[in-house]
């Protein structure tokens, strides 16, 4: 699985090379805004491909939100399909935009954006705001880094997540602990939740999805920055040591649970729902899922401070394409997307990624939906902490490497400092480049 | 995960080799009995463990949400859920991923055939020139990997406008170059007097081909034939890669989208999806099965 995606990555970047070069014979587009193009002649309906990567129920929800806006008018019908995971998703478009059968919006994982946005595939979507009357100020603040680009706005935030502290708070009550909220309290809660019955451990304290997210925002709240200001190097140095040492600590007093690295989701989040650990770092987006399954009073809190509060963002964006000769259209569906209540307010409703507009978030809906389960209004509330962690087209290459060391460390114990080293050096190689 | 799902069913050990006992000298009956008792005991645990990640799937997809979720494992479910079935087959359009399915997967295996055999047989029946540098180049192409090839083989599908329809599913799967390479081997053991004496009985090279070599073929045919059904069947990534709408795509896609994209997995309706996915393999591989045995024991050749 793991090489599988790392050869995907690969020939992804390859493919990037031969699209640049295609994006650049096609002349540039910037007719993003003319507001001929594509206007489908009367009475008749246009077509609208719209690619994604939800499955599951969150496919089904992507569905009928389609649907109820097919059915709201007749002049654009929206076509929408799934395209596998985000990096296929991508690997899908890095091929269909050369050979122009693209899409014309798809959704991408927040971390590729930067690196379409470069091969300016990408559509502005800036002029398109302005003609509804909205502007980047339209969307929750903290949701709107690393999507613009030499001041174009090359995505809008849709199924947007954040990592967060999910609570077994009836675990913590039984022993009279509090909900961490800074490093010292997680590790001494982390350690007094552990049970063991003998040499076994039925309860760990604290785990984590395996994935860059959470070392990153623990560097971040050390002063760190994963990348520096100008994206030519990497931003950190001393705070990765200390992040990795505080989950190490817990790692090897036995309070933390460092799951493998396929499926890690759905085995921590078994795993809690289960009892067998009693907190878990992990995104917003398992909320629904946990509120649906446990069994226990499900809590859900900021990530602990260390000398600050950070925590980065996750899920995916919208981008309309620039090569889309229907984009009058395709904004028609973004914008009813945006604001009908029918639209984002119900998928975002549905599945419990956050509020993407401060409007949807302020609707009488998610006013009463924010009293009913608190967990979520928790993963609204932290967005006012986010930060940004991949402003660089590089970021999906050097996450590759990210990966590895967090691996070395957790599982192969290798030193802490020697593979941090080592990873900078790397990771500026390719920045280098 | 689909192909992992098919090693058990490849795997399962054939029918038990005959004990050549006869010959071996006289031993004392109890070390022949212990022998024999671990023998057993070996293959049933090798049968155990291949055989419990399938029993364990078509477990998972009768059981509850919950029963699937928990911790330790359900092992039986408490009450069968047949339900997951019906809730895993009305997801999606999973009549049509079926029917793209099997039109892919059966297109594929004849144009397979109808282009291996000829070139099996020319390669190890008759001479001429350049004959191994053409071999040479089956050869490399049974070596590169089809992720190599998947940008310039959309591109040209695009080009020619097909990527709506379920031809660039079957196209580039038209040959089989191990088969080529498996059959052409299979061709060259077959003594070369029984094609002289055919010959001069008149027959013609096509008769010769499918009257004499096929059938006396069939186990590596059957071999082919099901390497090749069941690496079809299953392929995820080469009609994700090749396909754009749910009107053009077979099973593994409609499989994959049962899968969470966040969030909690529904475990037992995936697996209900899977054994379905699962089932015709099984079928083709009993089928395959009872010709590779039988075409082994009539065939003559040793």
């Amino acid at each position: 699985m793991k090489t599988q995606r790392l050869l995907r990555a690969g020939i992804g970047i390859a493919a990037v090379t031969s699209l640049t070069l295609l994006a650049g014979c096609s002349g540039g587009d910037d007719s993003a805004a003319d507001s001929n193009s594509g206007v489908a002649p009367e009475g008749e309906t246009t077509t609208i491909q719209f690619w994604h990567s939800m499955s599951g129920t969150n496919g089904e929800s992507i569905d009928a939100v389609v649907e109820s806006f097919n059915a709201s008018q007749d002049e654009v019908e929206v076509v929408a399909t799934f395209q596998g995971s985000y990096p296929e998703t991508l690997t899908k478009l890095q091929q269909s935009i050369p050979a122009g059968t693209g899409p014309d919006i798809s959704m991408i994982e927040r971390a590729f954006v930067p690196l379409l946005a470069e091969a300016k595939v990408l559509a502005d979507l800036n002029p398109f705001l302005e003609s509804s009357d909205m502007s980047e100020d339209s969307f929750v603040e903290g949701l709107m880094g690393n999507i613009t680009f030499d001041g174009e706005l090359n995505a809008i935030p849709f199924n947007r997540s954040s990592p967060m502290l999910h609570v077994n708070k009836t675990a913590l009550d039984e022993l009279g602990l509090e909900v961490p909220t800074t490093w010292e309290e997680t590790e001494a809660v982390a350690n007094a939740l552990v049970v063991k019955n003998g040499n076994e451990t039925s309860r760990y304290g604290l785990t984590m999805n395996y994935e860059s997210w959470w070392p990153i925002s623990l560097i971040v709240q050390q002063g760190g920055s994963f990348f520096n200001e100008d994206g030519t190097a990497i931003g950190f140095d001393e705070e990765g040591v200390e992040a990795f040492e505080f989950i190490k600590r817990m790692q090897d007093s036995g309070a933390l649970y460092y799951p493998p690295t396929t499926d890690s989701g759905n085995v921590v989040g078994q795993m809690f729902l289960g009892g067998q650990v009693a907190m878990v770092v992990n995104s917003s987006g398992s909320i629904g899922g946990y509120l649906q399954n446990a069994t226990f009073d499900y809590q859900t809190a900021f990530l602990p401070e260390g000398e600050r509060a950070a925590a980065p963002t996750g899920g995916a964006n919208l981008v309309m394409l620039a090569d889309s000769d229907k984009q009058d259209p395709a904004w028609a569906f973004l914008e009813w997307l945006i604001n009908d209540p029918e639209g984002g307010q119900r998928f975002i409703k549905d599945t419990g990624y956050v509020p993407f507009t401060p409007a949807i978030a302020e609707s009488e809906e998610f006013v009463e939906l924010f009293e009913a389960e608190p967990q979520r209004k928790v993963a609204y509330d932290q967005l006012a902490n986010s930060i940004d962690t991949n402003n660089s087209p590089h970021f999906a290459e050097i996450d590759q490497e990210f990966l590895k060391t967090i691996q070395a460390i957790m599982y192969d114990d290798a030193d802490i400092e020697t593979s941090l080293d080592a990873f900078i050096e790397r990771a500026n190689a390719i920045l280098a480049d | 995960m689909s192909v992992g799902l098919a090693a058990p069913v490849l795997a399962e050990p054939g029918p038990p080799a005959p004990q050549p006992e006869v010959s071996i000298p006289p031993r004392r009956p109890w070390a022949q009995r212990i022998g024999r008792v671990l023998a057993a005991v070996l293959k049933v645990a090798l049968l155990a463990g291949f055989i419990a990640p399938f029993l364990w799937m078509l477990s998972t997809s009768l059981q509850t949400s919950a029963e699937s979720s928990s911790f330790p494992i359900t092992l039986i479910p408490e009450v069968p859920q047949f339900g997951n079935y019906v809730e895993a087959m009305t997801s999606g359009p999973f009549l049509t991923y079926f029917r793209n399915s099997v039109i892919v997967t059966v297109s594929i295996l004849v144009i397979q055939l109808a282009l291996m055999i000829p070139a099996a047989y020319a390669f190890a029946v008759y001479d001429f020139r350049f004959k191994n540098i053409l071999f040479g180049m089956v050869l490399l192409a049974f070596m590169i990997p089809g992720q190599v090839t998947f940008i310039p083989v959309y591109l040209m599908m695009a080009e020619w406008g097909l990527i709506q329809t379920l031809l660039p599913q079957i196209i580039p799967a038209m040959t089989n170059a191990f088969g080529v390479f498996l059959l052409r081997q299979y061709f060259m053991q077959i003594p070369r007097e029984i094609i002289e004496a055919a010959r001069l009985d008149n027959a013609s090279e096509w008769r010769i081909m499918l009257r004499i070599m096929v059938p006396m073929s069939i186990p590596a045919l059957a071999t082919v034939v099901l390497f090749s059904f069941v690496s079809h069947w299953n392929d995820y990534f080469w009609p994700l890669v090749m396909t754009d709408s749910a009107a053009v795509r077979p099973l593994p896609i409609g499989i994959a989208m049962l899968r969470e994209s966040e969030g909690i997995s529904q475990w037992n309706i995936i697996m209900a999806g899977n054994v379905v996915l699962v089932v015709p393999i099984l079928i083709v591989y009993f089928f395959a099965a009872k010709h590779i045995i039988r075409a082994f024991a009539y065939s003559g050749i040793k």
